[in-house]
């Protein structure tokens, strides 16, 4: 530390480092552009583009989308670029660069894109925009389809599902955050229950993060410990430690969100509220790249299209407790007549998003 | 009663042994802003290396190793290059979380979540309803005593502790603050690097990006809570775990009639709260006396 005493020495040291530092940012900034511009020159004839704001790895919603998006441009001889946009800052930026690269069509998802969306659409008329799990855009705008889903009236099933399932006859639900859609979720869930049985509890709780395992799993083991044996998550990597508290245990069962989870619940899991976020986006962009596709529209899907469905696993068909399989199988035909209700308006789910 | 304490303890573990780092580098006068960073290191590879290597002693290895690794790389950035300590613990933060990500999309091809085979090593049932903790949880108090012994109680502490109150002073008697400095910054990587492997591995055997979700900026408000003093900074950790279990107990009990959102607030307005409170107390103010000598040493 003797040379924190001698000033010239600091400060030509500190002037030596301070410009290899600023040469070095500057390399690894060149570095970078030189990197996205080649990518984005090289697709530069068209091309599909998926941007998806959550992580992929997560075994749901973001691997489906990249799979999927990766079969559709194989399919259709066309390129496939899959952008992770982590910071909403970045959004506009992101979708901006693939435009003016020339994308024919853009995917993304959430309500956070679509203000970029009508930012950028207009400027962009030979692109397609489409924002899957999205608010209708007010007012539509020609080259730009939102998409949203029913994935509460999957939830209301899995509800209806939980009270002939239940022996403490307390059900819980796990969500990440609390938005509209996820109270909706609950609040369909509560009343397939209640439709059953008006004196169940049915308890929400959230964890306040959709990547915070380890309190997904304080919560469920608090909801376990309380007397609740039927858990619906909604709240993506958060349930691995839903799923952890509920292996600790006998006889407590869970819905969950992919089929990808079944494996890391087998005796836990009976089921899944799925949204096949892959289907959806393989349905929508296949639809863009045909001709008579048609912008400037709200398309409001999910149940009975294959996007989204309640389903047994077939794991916990297999190493679940006997007397619970056998009581998932008898009550099936239940749900399979209620979802004919659903689907054909004779029942009627109301879309509450206040809790 | 049991299943509560089993609760408290598995979320104030992993908050307990990063609040001791925070209190190591604090007695050495670094405000360790990078908790968060270090402690996200610390789980991920704890998880990847289970994953890579099958052996947990390995994977515990490799994180106690990277996280040493970005400890020294702190310390030569706030002492060498002489950057602003608050501003090098928040790059180190977000080192730890863009570099995590980055790394297990480059390993797994994905960013979001690994899952291990196995964790930390469990008590087992000898230990009657507390076996399903991990052997980390055991040693937690014997790591607080431990760090309570060597700050009070050994020449080595009683220089580190000198190196962050009154540097000058240290050095006039022999030490050198700055490698005191860079041994408290090794001892809080080990133990980040306990604390994240506990959070990941201790229970739940699953990294998730981003998993941290603000412990180590937490554990920061204990230490400062704590007044930088081992045994009063871990149960500050305590307190804030007891919070937080207490805000879930509220979901589940007034979900209906108060706001989520505020029920989950919980821990964090009890950080504010206590950061407030021991501002008020000799001990707050004397922990937060390092800033003020870390500039002119």
């Amino acid at each position: 530390m003797t040379s924190n005493f001698d000033d010239r020495a600091i400060l030509a040291a500190g002037l030596n480092r301070r410009s290899f530092i600023k040469a070095g940012a500057s390399a690894a900034a060149l570095a970078a552009v030189s990197g996205a511009l080649s990518k984005v020159a090289y697709a530069a004839d068209g091309f599909i583009a998926l941007v998806h704001t959550q992580a992929a790895g997560d075994q749901s919603a973001v691997d489906s989308m990249i799979a999927k998006i990766n079969q559709l441009a194989q399919e259709k001889g066309v390129q496939a670029r899959v952008v992770y946009a982590q910071d909403p800052a970045t959004y506009e930026t992101i979708f901006r660069t693939l435009a003016d690269a020339g994308a024919s069509v853009i995917v993304s998802t959430f309500n956070e894109v679509g203000e970029p969306f009508k930012a950028l659409a207009p400027s962009y008329p030979k692109t397609k925009w489409i924002q899957l799990f999205g608010d209708a855009i007010e007012p539509p705008l020609p080259n730009v389809v939102t998409v949203s889903y029913d994935y509460y009236l999957g939830c209301y099933l899995s509800g209806l599902f939980a009270a002939r399932m239940t022996k403490s006859g307390k059900i819980g639900y796990i969500g990440g955050i609390s938005i509209p859609p996820l109270n909706a979720d609950f609040n369909a869930l509560k009343a397939g229950a209640l439709s059953v049985n008006p004196d169940l509890t049915v308890t929400a709780a959230f964890a306040g993060s959709f990547q915070d395992p380890a309190k997904g799993q304080e919560i469920a083991t608090q909801m376990f410990n309380d007397g609740i044996d039927y858990i619906q998550t909604d709240s993506a990597a958060t349930d691995g430690g839903i799923i952890a508290a509920a292996n600790e245990g006998a006889g407590r069962m869970l819905s969950t969100l992919a089929r990808a989870q079944y494996p890391l619940g087998p005796k836990s899991i009976v089921g899944i509220v799925s949204l096949d976020f892959g289907q959806s986006l393989y349905i929508e962009v296949g639809k863009a790249l045909g001709a008579e596709w048609a912008g400037g529209k709200h398309v409001a899907t999910g149940l009975g299209t294959g996007v989204v469905e309640f389903e047994l696993s077939p794991l916990y068909a297999e190493q679940g407790p006997a007397d619970r399989v056998a009581k998932s199988k008898e009550i099936w035909a239940e749900i399979e007549k209620t979802k004919a209700g659903i689907l054909d308006g004779s029942i009627v789910v109301p879309f509450n998003t206040t809790l | 009663m049991n299943d509560i304490i089993v609760a408290i303890l598995r979320s104030g573990t992993p908050l307990i042994y990063v609040t001791m780092a925070g209190v190591v580098a604090q007695r050495a006068g670094i405000w360790n802003l990078g908790l968060e960073g270090l402690m996200i290191i610390g789980a991920c590879t704890a998880i990847v290396g289970i994953v890579l290597t099958g052996s947990f002693a390995l994977a515990m290895l490799i994180a106690i190793i990277l996280c040493v690794l970005a400890s020294v790389l702190l310390w030569f950035v706030i002492e060498k290059l002489k950057a602003n300590p608050i501003i090098a613990g928040l790059g180190l933060t977000g080192l730890g979380l863009g570099g995590t990500s980055l790394a297990v999309q480059a390993i797994f091809g994905s960013q979001a979540a690994v899952t291990a085979p196995f964790g930390v090593p469990k008590l087992g049932p000898a230990f009657g309803p507390f076996g399903v903790l991990s052997i980390f949880v055991l040693a937690m108090p014997f790591a607080v005593f431990a760090m309570w012994v060597l700050l009070r109680r050994t020449r080595f502490g009683l220089r580190l502790a000198a190196s962050g109150e009154h540097p000058f002073a240290a050095r006039s008697v022999g030490a050198n603050p700055s490698r005191m400095r860079l041994a408290a910054l090794i001892i809080g990587g080990v133990l980040c690097a306990i604390g994240g492997a506990e959070l990941a591995a201790g229970s739940l055997q699953i990294y998730a990006q981003n998993m941290t979700a603000g412990r180590g900026f937490m554990a920061f408000a204990a230490v400062i809570f704590g007044a930088a003093h081992p045994i009063g900074s871990a149960f500050a950790a305590l307190f804030f775990s007891v919070v937080g279990a207490l805000g879930i107990r509220a979901q589940l009990l007034f979900g209906d009639a108060v706001p989520h959102d505020l029920l989950l607030a919980l821990p964090y307005i009890a950080t504010v709260f206590g950061v407030w409170l021991s501002g008020k107390l000799r001990g707050g103010r004397k922990a937060a006396t390092g800033f003020a000598e870390l500039r002119d040493y």
